[in-house]
């Protein structure tokens, strides 16, 4: 079976017109394709950033707001300015865009308009047959982010094409750590990560970070892959970051996971964050060695304290986390978290936060804690155990 | 229980009083037959008034009901115009022509306010009632003043301040009150200074480019800001506050700091709405709102002619909510508001009457009593869960004609779709209206079409005897009573889930308003596409041969753009010292809890838009959009 097209879908900057396109969004995804949706009111440079690193075929842009001729060439200019010439934009924005434009925007690059008008399934077919599967090349000598992207897309196609790419030796690039973040949805995984990054990005002016996000999917069908929308932080020229569909596998992580985190962890990054989508009781989803620390992050609201023993991560992640912890039942939430932990016989720490709070502690914590020097890979911290100090944090 | 929930049990509590006192009328003879005297009472001050033809109508018009229960169902229920719970209108005379022949005596629905009657209103906690009795009193013989203000808006916003000041002068020409409204351009909207990087396409498309108190001035020049004729409104929400601030700053220097309790206008000011459906936020919900309230703490106790927020449900309905979900998204966003205006210790009666609204109207039968019923859940839930008085009960709106419901193929139809909006929005008994234009799908409207737009609204009220002669001449047939119980028991089912999901802050938190408008806008897209839900040229009777219209389009020159980048950058070379300390102050006052309004009217005079922005999103941080 063919790999999913992959598409990343926008609206430009001072536009959040997002009505149409959140639509167009479903209807892609209902006919097999995975989109990467990076929201409303974004900037051409990131728009381009990202669709380089998710090695999309193409970028739709959905303008509502005028200055779209501008707006749209932009996007096209800085790809190419960049040596990207096999990722396609087109997109629409209904009546606001006269044919006059679009022939000024098709004559400067920009594949194709929609007009008002257009049934979507014209619009999927369109994009199913201009950008579906073709031979796409290596991208040697490019940059190393668009290396390293074709080179993922690479082993994701592999898998889903049924074949196991020979899997490359699992080491390490010296220095880079690799962190797994699970837990249920709704606990706030992604934008506990974002604050992270915002962190790790200030405290180290060079330090460079890689992101694997990953979404639910089912074999052969659409995704919506849309962490970049709600990730401000993350959209960052110092952040690598890569959303992928699970295509069918079970327990949080994609097939090709574990091949693109080894292609990852040996790339040179500081960091290297691996959020899975939201988890099951019984999920376990780090099984690789190249993790080095697993943080769980949990909703206070996880029901009653008899759901806390089903729960396979309390005894194996190094960090647990308890987010939103502004809600009413946070602090019996860590009471009886902190109790659940005592019977286990391994050293784990215990973070309070609300990562959606600006200059959250709580945040600052978890992030001295994952950048704190390491004397070897399992132990998560030389710290002795200070929840009652934790549980004020 | 948040206040919403208090409101949901009033509108039941009420209801139920008025089936109580219905059967009470029928059983109590003294009290049926004050009914019924009140009822004749009224119907003989109706003062008569004859139309251009010699026909000679009542100015108000009653159903034809002579028994206790009815009368009284009716005048508790609904109530007269300009009573509670203002069903039928926020005032007694709407868009009545100022009688003919002054010979004619003008009575009031009611001879006396004594207390008996006040409690027939059912207010539980008595609060309400001072106000409404003095109401009710013998009026004044309440001369209306000749030259009324039209209830048409002005809306423009185009290029740069200069070009916005020209169309506005052009539009108000022939108007008597100068009642503005403006459109901002994107950047502006997101706060964003012309000369940042990548947006420099954006500048002046869409609405009017506004970085500094100096274009400020530029904007509404000629314009006698304090001026009982005058009113500005500002469709603005994400930087509102500073906005305000600036529209202050500018008025300060035209005509001197005494000008301030001068101004009258509003401001959109709406959060709430942003996070739900429109997008246009730029600082955390949390911080926003506090820079919301600070800017109406201030407004409430300075600046008693103007209304701080409008509370909108146009763009929940735009962004492609049912009409039930914008009447109850909007409703419950206005009762936060007054939550949280109650939380600073301001009284009810003070901000209540400043608190307006903005609702969209497009075609959904819905729409036959939207604006009705909101008036009327507003009123009994501002008296009965707030304690308001008679003024913050009224529920004031400003409709516009849905955008969303025009096209762009075959576009003439828009003058259609428009006019019957228009229609339904008087019916309704808006405050005020904007009507689109019919080039609408394409661009920013131009004059042609925004000069037939506003005729539209003039044939239905001054040239068309259907509003001008009687009050509720189309209220009540059985068709808008079942629209509007069905619509009601809808509202109220909205704010029940909301109150479950911890209040309209919980609600949008768990995002649940935004994902119930998503699908319903889903839904009415596929609705379209299915041909389930008919527009006409578009899916039904569509011309296959039609070509696009070509327009001119109101782009901006590069030149002018490039104008506002230089004007911007001058601006700031000039202003620099004095803007690093104002706001250096104003970012150590959002660190406190202090009202913060006052520091940001000080960075007004010497930042601009995007160097207030920055800084406080250092300090608050960025919205974390939702999707």
């Amino acid at each position: 079976m063919a790999a999913p097209i992959r598409v990343l879908t926008a609206v430009p900057i001072c536009d959040g017109h997002d009505s149409a396109i959140n639509t167009i969004n479903l209807e892609f995804i209902r006919h097999g394709i995975e989109v990467v949706y990076l929201g409303y009111h974004r900037y051409a440079q990131d728009i381009v950033r990202a669709a380089i690193q998710e090695d999309v075929r193409a970028v739709g842009i959905s303008s509502y707001n005028g200055g779209h001729v501008e707006f749209f060439v932009e996007v096209v200019k800085q790809l190419r300015k960049r040596g990207v010439d096999d990722i396609a934009v087109f997109g629409g924005g209904g009546g606001t865009i006269t044919h006059d434009d679009q022939r000024v925007m098709q004559k400067r690059g920009v594949d194709k308009i929609f007009f008002a008008g257009t049934s979507l399934t014209g619009m999927v077919d369109w994009v199913h047959e201009r950008y579906g599967p073709g031979k796409r090349g290596s991208r040697d000598g490019a940059p190393a982010d668009m290396q390293l992207a074709r080179k993922l897309t690479q082993i994701e196609d592999a898998y889903a094409n049924g074949k196991t790419p020979r899997k490359p030796a699992a080491k390490k690039s010296s220095g880079t750590r690799v962190i797994g973040f699970t837990g249920p949805g709704g606990a706030g995984k992604t934008t506990l990560i974002d604050e992270l990054v915002l962190r790790l990005l200030h405290r180290d002016d060079s330090s460079r970070i890689a992101i694997l996000s990953h979404d639910p999917s089912v074999v052969g069908e659409g995704a919506l892959l849309g962490d970049r929308a709600t990730m401000i932080n993350s959209q960052h020229d110092r952040v690598f970051m890569r959303s992928m569909a699970t295509r069918g596998q079970a327990g949080g992580l994609s097939p090709a996971t574990e091949d693109c985190l080894q292609l990852l962890a040996q790339s040179g990054f500081d960091y290297v964050i691996i959020e899975t989508v939201g988890t099951g009781q019984e999920a376990m989803p780090f099984q690789s060695k190249l993790v080095d620390q697993t943080v769980l992050v949990m909703n206070p609201d996880y029901g009653a304290r008899l759901q806390l023993q089903k729960i396979v991560m309390l005894d194996l992640a190094d960090i647990i986390v308890v987010n939103k912890s502004d809600q009413e039942r946070a602090k019996t939430a860590m009471s009886e978290i902190e109790r659940r932990l005592q019977g286990n016989s391994r050293e784990q720490q215990l973070v309070s936060t609300v990562a959606k709070r600006h200059r959250d502690t709580g945040v600052d914590r978890l992030c001295d804690l994952l950048t704190q020097p390491r004397t070897s890979g399992e132990t998560a911290s030389e710290e002795p155990k200070g929840r009652a100090r934790l549980r004020r944090a | 229980m948040s206040k919403l929930g208090r409101v949901v049990e009033a509108v039941e509590n009420y209801n139920t009083f008025v089936e109580n006192e219905v059967k009470r009328s029928r059983t109590e003879k003294k009290f049926g037959q004050q009914m019924v005297d009140r009822w004749n009472q009224i119907k003989a001050n109706i003062p008569i008034g004859t139309a251009p033809t010699g026909l000679k109508l009542p100015r108000l018009a009653l159903p034809e009901i002579d028994e206790a229960g009815d009368i009284t169902r009716y005048l508790l229920a609904d109530g007269l115009p300009g009573e509670f719970p203002f069903l039928n209108g926020a005032y007694r005379e709407m868009y009545l022509e100022p009688m003919q022949n002054p010979t004619i005596e003008t009575g009031t629905y009611e001879k006396n306010g004594d207390g008996k009657k006040s409690r027939l209103n059912g207010s539980k906690n008595g609060k309400g009632n001072g106000a409404s009795a003095a109401h009710n009193r013998l009026a004044p013989a309440a001369p209306k003043p000749a030259q009324a203000e039209e209830p048409t808006r002005l809306f423009s916003g185009l290029m740069l301040a200069e070009d916005t000041n020209a169309r506005f002068h052009f539009l108000g020409a022939h108007q008597r009150s100068k009642r503005l409204s403006t459109a901002f351009d994107g950047p502006t909207l997101y706060g964003i200074d012309s000369d940042a990087d990548g947006v420099f396409g954006k500048i002046g498309e869409g609405g009017v480019a506004v970085d500094t108190v100096e274009d400020m001035i530029r904007l509404y020049d000629g314009f006698d800001l304090g001026s009982p004729d005058f009113s500005a409104s500002m469709t603005i929400s994400g930087p509102a506050p500073i906005i305000m601030a600036m529209y202050i700053a500018a008025a300060k220097r035209r005509f001197g700091p005494d000008i301030v309790p001068k101004l009258r206008g509003t401001i959109q000011a709406d959060i709430f709405k942003e996070v739900q459906a429109q997008n246009e936020t730029i600082f955390p919900v949390e911080a926003s709102l506090r820079f919301l309230t600070d800017m109406m703490e201030y407004t409430t106790r300075n600046m008693p002619r103007w209304y701080p927020v409008s509370i909108s449900g146009y763009h929940i309905g735009e962004a492609g909510s049912t009409p039930v979900q914008q009447a109850a998204y909007t409703l419950s966003n206005g009762f936060a508001y007054a939550e949280m205006m109650a939380a600073r210790g301001l009284d009810v009666n003070d901000f209540g009457p400043r608190l307006s609204f903005f609702l969209d109207c497009g075609l959904d039968v819905e729409y036959i009593a939207l604006t009705r019923v909101s008036r009327r859940i507003w009123a009994i839930g501002m008296r009965d869960a707030f304690g308001a008085g008679h003024k913050a009960q009224m529920f004031k709106v400003h409709t516009q004609t849905s955008g969303r419901s025009l096209v762009a193929a075959e576009f003439k139809n828009n003058l259609t779709r428009t006019a019957a909006e228009l229609m339904l929005s008087y019916m309704n008994g808006t405050n005020s209206c904007h009507s689109n234009s019919a080039d609408e799908p394409f661009t920013t409207p131009s004059e042609e079409w925004i000069r037939l737009a506003a005729h539209g609204q003039a044939i239905l009220l001054d040239e068309s005897g259907i509003f001008k002669h009687t009050m509720n001449m189309l209220s009540g047939s059985p068709g808008m009573k079942a629209v509007e119980r069905a619509v009601e028991a809808a509202i109220l089912e909205e704010f029940r889930e909301i109150e479950r999901l911890g209040g309209v802050m919980g609600a949008v938190e768990n995002r649940y308003q935004r994902s119930q408008i998503q699908t319903a806008a889903h839904r009415y897209e596929q609705q379209i596409y299915s041909g389930v839900r008919p527009i006409i040229a578009l899916n039904k009777y569509r011309n296959e041969n039609e070509e696009m219209p070509e327009f001119e389009l109101a782009r901006t020159p590069r030149s002018k753009q490039q104008l506002q980048v230089d004007r911007l950058k001058k601006f700031k070379a000039k202003n620099a010292r004095k803007a690093e300390e104002a706001l250096n102050r104003l970012a150590e006052v959002v660190e406190t809890d202090e009202n913060c309004f006052p520091a940001l009217m000080e960075a007004a005079e010497v930042c601009s838009l995007g160097q207030i922005c920055e800084r406080l999103q250092e300090v608050v941080g960025r919205f974390r959009p939702m999707v």
